[in-house]
């Protein structure tokens, strides 16, 4: 698909006409499906959302080539870390739950002994996604929104922290090759059984899941660690 | 091996052009473009030495050849980028002679004896199906087996295990143990009694 650039004239409508995967920010930023043919600019004002930011991270979303760069240091942290946890609490409560409830139903229709081994693989991949999120919400997240308060009411003693973004960084690790892998299996290697739809519903699920969760690092790549690094760099000097 | 390859040429079409094809090829990491001999100077100066120098002749010294080859007791390998005939003896200077007539084909066989690699010819598939040997480590991988206790189960060395390890991910497209060990399971190269 040819890529494009969504601007503050365009309908809303018509960005989720265009790009479906648009439709998965639209919760995170509070925003309800039903707006008629309002501009991307009128929702933004209605939602008191800062439009230029609303724009970074559709386009940074949809665009793996879109660069950010100058339009980085007037983004609100702490809309960035919402809009952050907004997508997490979509992936806990709705994405993986679903999920589960797919392997759930897949297990009791398929009678092969590997089925238990899959679900195991399954199980401990989801594991891994909660820890990492976990990780982020309650270590990574915290120290950006602290870095920020300082900032803004200018007290900061750096000393206080024994952390830094670049340990996000190192720990920002793929989850994304246990998922490819669980697709390979379902794709290659599971052996036909009678569960024909489901089989493809789960595989639908998860590559959605995966496009998302690799926007979703582009936009921790490309905007958070960069903001970050330039606040802690304000604050040094 | 990270490979670079600086392209000196005057003429912006005949440089672009040789731009894309050689990024095409997909042989080097880093392709740097100068245009005139004090930009080569500057980038021969400024960055590491290249593995590769494609020049005209018209851009470089005859001294300034001799001296690049003496630097670099060897290692850089030069050929000159030519529009018509040129003198013999400034040519023998170079390791190879890239004609602006000169085919497609013909550019990536030089390009590639520069580097004393010969082009892979693409059709060559990879296999699919896990070698008897694949088999044997795979056994043991998926049973939760070191790469260590693994080499020495089978008495190889540490080193071709990872590259039987590799191998595999490659054929099955699968990469984490947790997920061999499913489709082992689902082949019978293991039963489940094996990874409890």
């Amino acid at each position: 698909m040819k890529e494009f650039i969504i601007t503050g004239k365009m309908k809303m409508a018509d960005v989720i006409n265009t790009d479906k995967r648009a439709l998965v920010l639209l919760p995170r930023f509070g925003i309800e499906l039903g707006f008629g043919d309002k501009s991307v600019e009128d929702i933004c004002l209605a939602q008191k959302i800062h439009l230029d930011f609303f724009l970074l991270m559709v386009n940074v979303f949809l665009n793996k080539n879109y660069f950010p760069d100058k339009k980085l240091k007037d983004v609100d942290v702490d809309m960035l870390l919402l809009y952050l946890e907004n997508s997490h609490s979509y992936y806990l409560e709705e994405k993986i739950p679903y999920l589960e409830g797919l392997i759930e139903a897949f297990k009791k229709k398929v009678e092969h002994p590997a089925i238990l081994q899959l679900e195991k693989f399954f199980n401990q991949y989801v594991y891994e996604v909660k820890d990492h999120l976990a990780y982020e919400d309650e270590t990574a997240f915290p120290y950006v929104a602290t870095l920020s308060a300082h900032i803004k009411s200018n007290t900061l003693d750096f000393s206080e922290f024994d952390y830094h973004i670049g340990v996000f960084e190192q720990r920002h690790d793929n989850i994304e090759e246990k998922l490819s892998d669980l697709k390979n299996l379902l794709i290659k290697y599971f052996p036909p059984s009678n569960d024909r739809y489901l089989r493809m519903r789960i595989l639908n699920e998860l590559i959605d899941f995966e496009e998302d969760l690799i926007n979703h690092a582009r936009i921790e790549d490309k905007v958070l660690i960069p903001i970050v690094e330039q606040l802690e760099k304000h604050i040094k000097n | 091996m990270a490979k670079s390859i600086i392209i000196a040429e005057s003429s912006e079409i005949i440089r672009k052009g040789l731009f894309f094809l050689i990024e095409s090829f997909d042989l080097f990491d880093s392709i740097k473009e100068v245009a005139c001999a004090k930009a080569l100077d500057d980038a021969m100066e400024r960055y590491q030495q290249p593995d590769v120098l494609l020049v005209n002749p018209a851009l470089i010294s005859r001294e300034k050849l001799e001296n690049l080859r003496e630097n670099s007791a060897g290692s850089l390998r030069m050929a000159a980028i030519i529009y018509s005939l040129y003198d013999e003896e400034l040519l023998v200077l170079f390791d190879e002679v890239i004609s602006v007539g000169d085919k497609r084909r013909k550019i990536e066989k030089k390009i590639y004896a520069l580097l004393d690699q010969t082009p892979e010819r693409k059709e060559n598939k990879p296999e699919e199906t896990l070698s008897a040997r694949e088999m044997d480590v795979l056994k043991l991988l998926v049973k939760g087996l070191s790469n260590k206790e693994i080499s020495d189960k089978l008495f190889i060395s540490p080193h071709t295990v990872i590259s039987h390890r590799k191998k595999i991910t490659q054929k099955l497209n699968i990469k984490s143990v947790a997920g061999l060990t499913v489709y082992a399971i689902i082949n019978e190269i293991i039963t489940l009694d094996d990874v409890q």
